[in-house]
């Protein structure tokens, strides 16, 4: 279990690890490690340098106002420390549920963001929440929405030589929630669906995002559920109607634990649930 | 202050110093009150150990007695405080001087005819010092097939085979140029599914090589099962490489008989046996044509054997040191050790082999899986009449599948006046199968209970209420035509009858919220246990140590339990005795720890060693003491006059007697203790487990929420040991029942190659676990014990399966119980 040789370099800012990106164009970013190094060591990934970026202080800071900023190299145990948090309930939720103990303390929200790992819970999460992805590269700094930067299977809108350096998720009234069927030995998610609904006055959803992981070979909105439950007051009728649309025009994936009829199926079921706590 | 109590303050002052809970401690066994008879006693661990003692069950037999002062009590393993602050030193951590490094390069094809390999860009890599294939072994062909070809020569046979082995001055350098090499080979058809290469026409596993018998590894276990082998009769391809059948009265008019059957076709997978430690090995040449082999084994002898066989050399040019094994489970009896060996001898210097996680899911020796057809009939009276089964087990590139003994288990549970099984193991493009735990039953108890419960139901009788109409006892046939000895299957059953979690079941007790459902099951499961002569000695050390010397390996708390049956047999404090496992070249003979034999056969040679020590202890005393030796005992750390205070002249100490044989001018022989034994009669254990599980109907996810384990333990030696055996075993089995699988596709590739796909059972899926010990005392085994190691893990997975039947009506009929295939079961 010997990675191929590499190069390793620790930038103390963004700016150097752009600089470090760019001049090498073979180079990875390393921020956890938890999904980049396992690939190493089985030789999916060979990269010729890895950037670690976490010694880079600024990309650690979290603030929490209504809406949330998390710097791209802050661990889920961070994240999961900050009570304001948890109004983001889907996140919070995804954070929580994702690996174990061990991994929570060195993964990164960032990190699982720009692998893109098609059966990861925060995609899903980033989603359905509607936040947006902070990229500094060389040509200086863009916002690219969660919707349009998850591109393909360990595939995201960031350029070569670009970092990530934050999430912003939105100030919002939306009540939302992670539901999340995990794989027995990975413990990534066979399915997962994130869900956020606001409502106005009188409890009628005036718009929905609901987002699948797992199921899918990328984190994918379910667009029939969205319309389905929007409009409706969310009763359990109204629910139960949105849930049984949910798989529908979704790319399903399948593999010898799970096939893809049967993580269709999951999807309508978490979807359910996911809708039921955030409409409860 | 008795001795019994001392020895047990002590142990707990040296307990409590080394920080463990006060609880791994007994209940203060000295204070067990004598019970008259036989009856089989109770002992679990959802009792308190408050001090009030537990009956013990007595019996007479060479050295047994009834109350004991050692046996019996919780101790902490020996083995534990390294193993626990890491401390241990294993195979893979020997330092030694000139080693190399080998890696071996897998073949990604499952079947195919080998041209050679290209080995250039590997001998580039710096530090790699050669690049090794099958002709550059030094082996004689003498060895069993899957030893032979530790290396594909001609035929590639499933994928993940070793083809070559790149040697380098470092892992890394190494495993840089394993990936460099290129194996040059032609595909030919793949044989995956083993019910289609039974049949005639079907294209076959192997086409340029033979895959002869290896029973040796079932013989091992002990488990030949022991049925007459008909003359085939049936067309089969030549990929079937093996057949049972067994057979008893009249199937037919059995069938006749019964008021009711029930019947059900099983499919079990391919499960890893999970130990810890990798497939580890260091081969290190004596520079005289012979090696030194340090190796993660279960067995030294048996992998003696193997590698001296593999190599042409006479056994004792190859010394075994068997190294702390980081969990074996029937999974190491010699798998890398030919190969590490040839390697070293091949570049003449010394050679580590260690597996990666993937490398061991890949190419090493796990459990097979296959098919179970059963069916039962029974009279209205919940007396069976007839069993009948075939079993079709995958034996993959090697035949060394648990057929036998899954179609004597079939049959073993219960009193099927007539029946009749028929086994067939089946070659097929997959990796070869190996021992695990029980092997083969798990498999036969998640079929038979299954239509044991069906049948139940058809009756309208309690489950366990039906199988106690039908279990064997003492003196009934077993499926093979010989007799059953006191067993305490019986005596497991009424007491689960009787436990709130089945009286909870019985009062239709069982929760249903929405759509998750609850529900309760039982199985039952029993190993014959394993027999081998062996043999052990001890001797007194100069600082009055009794050191006791065996061939065995210490895996499950074994040696901490010979130091018990030691410090009983003589009286010598438990503190007093340590044991040590020689290496092959001067190791007392001892079976290979698998097979629940190694107290029962291993064990009772240090009994009776121990016997041979006191005797020689005794009558040295005498002559100082100037007492009869039946006037002596041995209290402690000294011996003395039984009824005289306690002065010089009265006593001496066991260090002074040591003294007295060692140095020169001393006058008296040393104290060497010698016992031998070859237990002819098996012990069998048997189980009887409960679970309590919860079932999502939505998306067919089981959790298993409560388990109770009851197990005919014969004499519970060293509870703890005992209850850790148990526990292990329940968890092991959830993973049979539920998660573990090792997939191939059609093209037999494994898809299950990490652990991030094959699924083990983790802390979070493990409930609470009760055991209970039943202690019907065998009659030969030290102090009555039975091996205990492989029943609990055979009925995990049927009662998980028939508790699943409970909270759903559906009957599972796969292993593992995946959430998908109950999904599909449940809205069929």
């Amino acid at each position: 279990m010997y990675p191929a040789a590499f190069d390793y370099a620790k930038p103390a800012t963004v700016a150097e690890a752009v600089s470090l990106l760019s001049a090498n164009p073979d180079a990875k970013i390393l921020n956890g490690g938890h999904s980049l190094l396992p690939a190493m060591k089985l030789r999916l990934a060979q990269p010729a340098m890895l950037v670690d970026i976490g010694g880079i202080s600024e990309l650690k800071q979290v603030s929490v106002n209504g809406g949330a900023t998390i710097g791209a190299a802050a661990t889920y145990d961070d994240l999961l420390k900050h009570d304001g948090l948890k109004a983001h309930t889907a996140l919070y939720e995804a954070m929580s549920k994702v690996g174990d103990v061990q991994v929570r303390n060195r993964g990164t929200v960032g990190g699982s963001a720009a692998h893109a790992d098609p059966a990861a819970d925060i995609p899903a999460a980033l989603i359905a929440l509607g936040a947006e992805l902070v990229a500094v590269g060389p040509n200086g700094t863009r916002t690219i929405a969660a919707d349009d930067f998850f591109v393909d299977i360990l595939t995201t809108a960031l350029e070569p030589d670009e970092v990530l350096t934050e999430i912003r998720i939105p100030a919002s009234g939306a009540s939302s929630a992670y539901e999340k069927f995990a794989h027995p030995a990975s413990g990534y998610a066979v399915c997962g669906v994130a869900v956020a609904l606001e409502r106005d006055g009188e409890g009628t959803v005036t718009n929905a995002r609901i987002a699948v992981t797992g199921s899918v070979y990328k984190a994918t909105r379910c667009s029939a559920a969205e319309a389905a439950i929007t409009g409706t007051k969310a009763t359990a009728a109204d629910i139960e109607a949105a849930a049984a649309v949910a798989a529908d025009g979704l790319e399903l994936a399948g593999d010898h634990y799970a096939s893809a009829e049967y993580r269709g199926h999951l999807t309508k079921v978490l979807t359910k649930r996911a809708l039921t706590r955030a409409a409860g | 202050m008795l001795l019994s109590q001392r020895v047990l303050c002590k142990a707990a002052l040296a307990a409590q110093a080394r920080g463990y809970p006060a609880y791994w401690l007994c209940a203060v066994a000295c204070q067990r009150p004598k019970q008259p008879d036989t009856q089989p006693v109770v002992r679990g661990s959802a009792q308190p150990s408050s001090g009030q003692g537990y009956p013990c069950a007595e019996r007479e037999g060479m050295g047994s007695m009834g109350e004991t002062h050692v046996i019996g009590t919780r101790m902490p393993r020996a083995d534990a405080p390294a193993k626990l602050r890491g401390q241990e030193r294993f195979a893979g951590d020997l330092p030694v001087h000139g080693l190399l490094h080998a890696r071996p390069v897998l073949s990604l094809q499952a079947h195919a005819r080998l041209n050679g390999i290209d080995a250039s860009a590997a001998l580039a890599v710096p530090g790699v010092v050669a690049v090794l294939t099958a002709a550059d072994l030094p082996f004689s062909g003498g060895g069993p097939p899957r030893a032979n070809e530790s290396l594909a020569r001609t035929e590639i046979v499933y994928a993940g085979q070793p083809v070559a082995l790149v040697i380098a001055e470092s892992e890394a350098a190494a495993e840089e140029g394993a990936a460099l090499v290129e194996i040059l080979a032609d595909d030919l058809p793949v044989v995956i599914d083993p019910l289609a290469a039974m049949a005639p026409d079907a294209a076959l596993a192997r086409v340029l090589t033979k895959a002869s018998e290896d029973a040796t590894e079932a013989a091992m276990h002990g488990v030949a099962a022991g049925g007459v082998v008909d003359a085939p009769s049936e067309r089969l391809s030549a990929n079937v490489s093996g057949r049972t059948h067994l057979h008893m009265g009249d199937i037919a008019a059995g069938f006749a008989k019964a008021d009711v059957t029930a019947e059900g076709s099983f499919s079990t997978a391919w499960v890893h046996q999970g130990y810890i430690e990798p497939q580890t090995c260091v081969a290190i040449p004596n520079g005289m044509g012979g090696l030194t082999l340090h190796a993660s084994t279960q067995g030294l002898f048996r992998t003696r054997q193997l590698v001296a066989q593999t190599l042409g050399l006479p056994e004792d040019r190859i010394r075994i040191v068997a190294m702390p094994v980081g969990g074996g489970f029937g999974g190491k009896f010699g798998l890398v050790e030919p190969l590490t060996a040839g390697a070293a001898l091949a570049v003449g210097r010394p050679v580590r082999l260690a597996f990666t996680r993937s490398e061991d899911l890949l190419a090493s020796n796990p459990a097979s899986g296959g098919r179970i057809e059963v069916k039962i009939g029974a009279r209205r009276d919940g007396r069976v009449t007839a069993l009948q089964a075939r079993l079709v087990f995958d034996t993959g590139a090697y035949p060394n599948s648990p057929m036998a003994a899954a179609a004597f288990a079939v049959a073993g549970c219960y009193h099927f006046p007539n029946l009749d099984v028929r086994g067939y193991e089946v070659l097929t493009n997959r990796l070869g199968p190996g021992a695990y735990r029980a092997p083969g039953n798990p498999q036969a108890s998640f079929a038979v209970e299954a239509v044991m419960d069906d049948l139940a139901a058809q009756l309208s009788m309690d489950p366990i209420a039906f199988r106690l109409k039908n279990v064997p006892v003492e003196g009934d046939p077993r499926p093979d035509g010989k007799v059953w000895p006191v067993i305490g299957l019986q005596e497991c059953l009424q007491r689960l009858s009787t436990h709130p979690l089945w009286q909870k079941r019985c009062a239709g007790g069982t929760a249903t919220n929405g759509r998750y459902r609850e529900g309760i099951g039982v199985a039952v499961g029993g190993w014959r246990g394993g027999l081998e002569p062996a043999a052990a000695f001890c001797n007194l050390d100069p600082a009055g140590v009794l050191t006791i010397v065996v061939g065995a390996v210490d895996l499950s708390g074994t040696f901490t339990t010979f130091r018990m049956i030691a410090a009983e047999t003589l009286g010598i404090d438990y503190e007093l005795i340590r044991v040590v496992s020689a290496d092959s070249s001067n190791a007392p003979i001892a079976g290979g720890s698998g097979g629940s034999k190694i107290i029962y056969t291993v064990g009772q040679a240090v009994q009776r060693a121990a016997l041979d020590a006191k005797a020689q202890i005794l009558d040295l005393a005498s002559s100082v003491l100037e007492a009869a030796p039946e006037d002596l005992e041995i209290a402690g750390d000294r011996v003395r006059v039984k009824g005289m205070p306690s002065e010089p002249a009265y006593e001496i100490s066991i260090a002074r007697i040591a003294q007295l044989t060692i140095g020169l001018g001393a006058r008296y022989a040393p104290i060497s203790g010698r016992g031998t034994g070859a237990q002819t009669a098996n012990a069998p254990g048997f189980s009887a487990h409960l679970a309590r599980v919860g079932v999502d109907l939505d998306t067919g996810r089981v959790d298993v929420l409560e388990y109770v384990a009851t197990q005919d333990v014969g004499r519970a030696l060293n509870p703890a040991a005992v209850e850790g055996q148990i526990t292990g075993a329940v968890v092991q089995g959830i993973g049979w029942g539920l998660y573990e699988q090792i997939v191939h596709d059609d093209s037999g590739q494994v898809l299950s190659g990490s652990l991030m796909d094959y699924a083990l059972p983790k802390a979070d899926v493990v409930p609470p676990i009760e055991t209970v010990l039943v202690e019907v005392p065998s009659p030969d085994g030290p102090f009555g014990a039975r091996g205990v190691g492989e029943p609990p893990v055979i009925p995990v997975a049927a009662a998980i399966a028939n508790a699943i039947q409970n909270a759903t009506g559906v009957r599972p009929t796969a292993m593992p119980m995946t959430p998908e295939s109950l999904w599909r079961a449940l809205v069929k």
